[in-house]
């Protein structure tokens, strides 16, 4: 049977970890030459419109990248990352404005408040599985919206809130001295997400990555193997609000100014969306779906387009990825891409593990 | 599991696809007109009016080098402030054909915002960056002059806008040709207070920027030595009726209810008190500006005549024959295709930035860069929009809100009619005071 | 604290407000004690039946025709989801076929912003014609629209569980959501029976619809994501009793308004359904882990 990010039992078991070979360090090494480009090219190609939609990317890459831990590893759908969002930015803004701590400390704290805050709230919530899981989820995320829409967002005013409603002039969330313009603040955000992606690698290599996916596999054969399913599906709640958080961080310092109209319930469900369309199980899956959510719009805009067909869209991808394309375009593009180039090259087709998937 | 899997998944999606391309298709003519054509014009024969007098050489198309303008306007479900920029734009067309700027037309760039302020942020740069645009007319945003403000200010951009966030108006280069939400709901708390109720509910949509809004009418209650009562809800409201009986409960059988609300929300609080049977339990209920359309007076029907009363920053459009209103409602018939809205105050709003923009822009000598224009925009005063109760002007002011005398009206048989002419703004509220202190107009 | 004559409106208004909600979240709960699935796309279906049936009204046609229009609406695309996309996913878990519903809510939802665009200054609003008589409780009026929208729901709750417990069909249509193949192998024409589900909740979500769109506002985000809301009332039922999901209902529309008169809390009160689920969610399963999948439901 398959589960919601479409990975058979069989083909989870034939992935055990190896010591990185040639192709791994070419696959590196890739990668580190796409991270060159992104930081060091990519700024000098595009508008600072663009330069703006790509900062966003990055931030919202690190949520995807969060809600694909959960989804596509560990098997938990969440329909409250983008409260979760909210609470890092939140924090960050509070304490930007309230101290003059440099800004990764400002993101580590971030990162931490919330990911206690999270890791508080998932705690009671890990004794529902599958549909109710998620709903609560969804439940969660829209007490914790009313409570934003009622609080607001810090901007410059005193107490425990921060926030001053009367004010003519509200001041604008601060920058890192060494990244105050858009392309270096674009850089920064850039060079935060690589490491909260490194991060999540790191986990995904080791024990929990393991755990995980014996977890997502079946959980009462992980209970029986002896893994503390419980504890490993905590920390991966404790990873995911971490990083989301400090994305908030990042999020605070790119926008300048928050508002709780930002931030509504409706949009998890936008982020599960293109969670999915862009692959809850590859780590390039982030990055597509951050693109779909954030730059695709930026694109649409520019031309005119109404931000509605991109609604559409996602709806009709959401279907479409559940029916036939379980893994998500991350997967299916360059297996229609490989399967394209044997076309070409007329050479006789090899069949995958995976393929056929049953229904 | 080897067996070939049957994908009945993706023809269905196909087919969902199509269908839903074919509705759109079909679905794109019809509900927007049918939905506009309800309030647009009692349509009055005055038209016959030529829209040539836009221009200063009528019939003689502009041919030379475009001056390149920019907006930004909010479009996102359930708001949507295009029909500003889009009548400066059917303004601009009637400039241009008429002679256009010393035979230069004009060609604005209007950008859309789903109040995301990264989104707005940089819709300010592409105007800026990619679209070199010399001057900033038309912008409607219920966050952008908070966001852009300073961006403007480096970059010495004088905006005239229609103001809704606190920057427009507190800012140097920012003025609006409207009142805003605070200065509106100051006049609807003013007029309240000078029928002498003897208590003051203000209820307003929880959007930011609710405790700036609320400092107006609460600095109007003090000095009338009237108690207010401060209220918001969250929009959109899912409960009209608990909202409804709050306010009138608060406000008691001798005080007033004022709503500044959206067209739609204030209708669903209204109808719902109405359908609770409350509506004649407080002296009287007043609206800001937002709620003067005939639109609203048709949807809510007799009971209301002469019980609501609406702040109107803006001259009445069909009570008034002055040639530059007939000018007004011929512009929109002949190049306003893209205004949805047809006659109203959206529509009004978009023709004064123009006109002021055009005016401007016609007393420049020499090349049209950020320097000259925004210069000239500076230099506009007391210029008379026709749509305003006293000339608008920009002025080089640490703020503005060159638009504070008003008008109140009230729903009458299905049409918005005149309450009360142009009546100051009072200055017990201490933004007013202060703006018509640096501008002399004590 | 407020006195007890300050409450006694809103008692009215709340039991209201938990018909509305009772409306919404039966609907959605309904299907799933049929087909297994959560049909999240409930509020959407019925929002755009509503504004079909206002453009209608808009164009001149009689209102009894815009109402059917509304109702035949839901049904139908309600149907063509299910018969399209409810066989292939049937199989999946009860998560993978709610979340494909998410996918027709966003599709809906999209269409309904490019159709019915926000013009300047416009709202549209239903009205019917029940909206203008009502009787007096106390101080408030209670228009007969209202006690119409109680009474719809008290209607499908009865209706929904004296048909699946007592006719063939009804027995016919759990069976499946339980296991669709072996009912299959009984003999039961599984796609008539699968296709009248579908058809039932699609009429429901558009009756639904129009009752919602007179009695909260006739605006597609609200209409669409009330189901947020609502699903609170499901949830406390834990998806399996509509009578619950009604009384669930009820009380959060009940308390919702009740807090409106303390100041304190008033501005708070949105969040009364989410706080209730969640509380519920977790003092229902402190016994054990709760889950939905096929081999309970």
């Amino acid at each position: 049977m398959l589960d919601l990010a479409g990975r058979t039992a069989a083909a989870r078991q034939r992935s055990p970890l190896r010591r990185p070979g040639r192709r791994a360090l070419i696959r590196a090494g890739v990668i580190a030459a796409l991270l060159a480009f992104a930081l060091f090219a990519l700024p000098q190609l595009l508008s600072l419109y663009y330069i703006d939609a790509m900062t966003q990317v990055v931030v919202y890459s690190v949520v995807t990248l969060g809600l694909g831990v959960l989804v596509g590893r560990v098997g938990l759908v969440s329909l409250g990352q983008v409260a979760v969002l909210a609470i890092g930015a939140w924090v960050a803004a509070r304490l930007l404005f309230a101290t003059t701590q440099p800004y990764p400390l400002v993101l580590l704290e971030a990162g931490v408040i919330t990911m206690v805050l999270g890791t508080l709230i998932g705690l009671p919530a890990l004794r529902l599985r599958g549909l109710y899981l998620a709903l609560i989820t969804l439940m969660l995320a829209g007490a914790i919206t009313v409570v934003l829409t009622t609080t607001n967002f810090p901007n410059g005013g005193r107490g425990f809130l921060g926030y001053d409603g009367a004010t003519v002039h509200i001041p604008a969330i601060r920058r890192p001295a060494i990244a105050e313009s858009d392309p270096a603040y674009y850089r920064y955000a850039v060079v935060v997400a690589a490491l909260m992606f490194l991060l999540v690698l790191a986990h995904i290599r080791t024990r929990p990555g393991r755990a995980w996916a014996a977890i997502r596999q079946s959980e009462p054969a992980a209970l029986a193997a002896g893994i503390n399913t419980w504890f490993y599906k905590l920390w991966a709640f404790a990873l995911v609000s971490f990083i989301t958080g400090v994305a908030g961080g990042v999020l605070a310092g790119a926008v300048h100014y928050l508002y709780s109209i930002n931030f509504p319930t409706q949009d998890s469900i936008t982020l599960l969306a293109v969670v999915l369309m862009g692959g809850a199980y590859s780590l390039w899956g982030a990055i597509i779906a951050a693109l779909l959510l954030q730059f695709l719009p930026a694109l649409l805009n520019n031309w005119g387009v109404s931000a509605d067909w991109l609604t559409i869209l996602f709806g009709v991808g959401v279907l479409q990825v559940l029916l036939t394309a379980p893994r998500g375009l991350a997967d299916q593009v360059p297996k229609d891409l490989a399967r394209l180039g044997r076309l070409l090259r007329r050479r006789p087709r090899r069949p995958s593990a995976t393929e056929g998937d049953p229904a | 599991m080897g067996t070939r899997k049957h994908r009945p998944g993706v023809r269905a999606v196909v087919a969902l696809a199509a269908v839903i391309a074919a509705i759109a298709a079909a679905g794109c003519s019809s509900s927007g007109s049918s939905s506009s054509g309800s309030s647009a014009s009692a349509a009055p024969s005055s038209a016959a009016v030529s829209t040539s007098q836009c221009g200063t050489k009528p019939g003689v198309k502009a041919t030379g080098t475009p001056i390149p303008l920019g907006a930004i306007a909010t479009n996102q479900p359930g708001t949507s402030f295009t029909d500003i920029p889009n009548m400066a734009a059917a303004y601009f067309a009637c400039v241009n054909a008429n002679g256009g700027i010393n035979g230069h037309p004009i060609k604005l760039y209007i950008e859309t915002e789903q109040t995301n302020p990264a989104q707005i942020a940089a819709d300010a740069k592409q105007l800026v960056q990619t679209d070199h645009v010399v001057g900033i007319v038309g912008n409607t945003s219920i966050l952008e002059c908070t966001i852009d403000h300073s961006y403007w200010e480096k970059l010495g951009y004088f905006v005239v806008d229609s103001g809704i966030a606190p920057e427009c108006y507190s800012t140097a280069n920012s003025a609006a040709v409207n009142m805003g939400p605070r200065y509106s709901s100051d006049g609807a708390v003013q007029y309240a207070l000078s029928q002498h109720v003897s208590k003051v509910v203000f209820d307003q949509s929880n959007v930011p920027g609710t405790g700036y809004i609320a400092a107006g009418p609460a600095a109007l209650a003090a000095a009338a030595h009237t108690p207010i009562v401060q209220l918001t809800e969250n929009v959109p409201i899912s409960d009209a009726n608990s909202v409804a009986i709050k306010e009138v409960n608060d406000a008691g059988p001798n005080g007033a209810v004022i709503l500044n609300f959206t067209p739609p929300e204030a209708l669903v609080i209204l109808q719902a008190a109405q359908k609770l049977g409350l509506e004649d339990h407080v002296k009287l209920w007043g609206c800001s500006t937002p709620c003067n359309t005939d639109f609203l007076a048709k949807a809510l029907g007799p009971k209301w005549d002469h019980k609501l009363f609406v702040n109107a920053e803006l001259t009445p459009p069909d009570a008034t024959n002055t040639p530059k209103m007939a000018l007004y409602k011929a512009i929109l018939a002949q190049y306003g295709k893209s205004v949805s809205g047809g006659v109203g105050s959206f529509s009004q709003m978009g023709f004064a930035e123009a006109e002021i923009m055009v005016h401007a822009l016609e007393s420049v000598t020499g090349a049209y860069t950020v320097a000259s224009v925004n210069a000239a925009i500076k230099n506009v005063s007391n210029f008379d929009t026709g749509m305003l109760c006293q000339g608008w002007t920009y002025g080089n002011f640490p703020m503005h809100i060159p638009n504070n005398v008003d008008y109140t009206t009230t729903p009458n048989n299905g049409q918005m009619v005149t309450a009360q002419g142009c009546t100051p703004i009072s200055s017990a509220d201490p933004q007013i005071a202060a703006y018509r202190k640096v501008a002399g107009t004590g | 604290m407020p006195s007890w004559q300050l409450f006694e409106p809103f008692i009215v208004s709340g039991l209201a407000l938990g018909g509305v909600y009772a409306l919404s979240g039966v609907g959605t709960v309904v299907l799933y004690q049929a087909t297994g699935v959560v049909y999240l796309a409930f509020g959407a279906v019925g929002a755009m039946g509503a504004l079909i049936a206002w453009s209608l009204t808009n164009a001149g046609a009689p209102d009894w025709l815009a109402w059917l229009v509304c109702v035949l609406f839901g049904g139908a695309v309600t149907l063509a989801y299910g018969m399209v996309f409810g066989p292939p996913l049937a199989r999946r878990d009860p998560l993978v076929k709610a979340v494909a519903t998410l996918g027709l809510t966003l599709v809906l939802f999209g269409l309904m912003d490019l159709l019915w665009t926000a013009n300047g200054g416009q709202s549209r609003a239903i009205t019917l014609p029940t909206d203008n008589g009502g009787f007096m409780i106390g101080q408030v009026q209670v228009t007969w629209t209202q006690v119409i929208g109680l009474a719809a729901g008290v209607g499908i709750v009865v209706v929904t569980t004296v048909f699946l417990r007592f006719t063939k069909l009804g027995t016919a249509m759990r069976a499946m959501a339980n296991d669709r193949e072996i009912t299959a192998t009984l003999g039961v024409p599984v796609r008539r029976v699968e296709a009248a589900a579908w058809l039932g909740c699609g009429v429901i979500a558009g009756v639904a619809g129009l009752l919602l769109a007179d009695l909260v506002a006739l605006d597609a985000t609200t209409l669409t994501f009330l189901v947020i809301s609502s699903l609170a009332a499901a949830l406390i039922a834990r998806l399996r009793s509509i009578v619950g999901t009604f009384l669930a209902a009820m009380a959060i529309g009940l308390i919702h308004d009740l807090l409106t008169p303390i100041q304190s809390l008033s501005n708070f009160r949105d969040m009364t359904p989410f706080v209730l689920a969640a509380v519920a969610l977790l003092v229902l399963s402190r016994h054990g882990v709760m889950t939905a999948s096929r081999e309970e439901a």
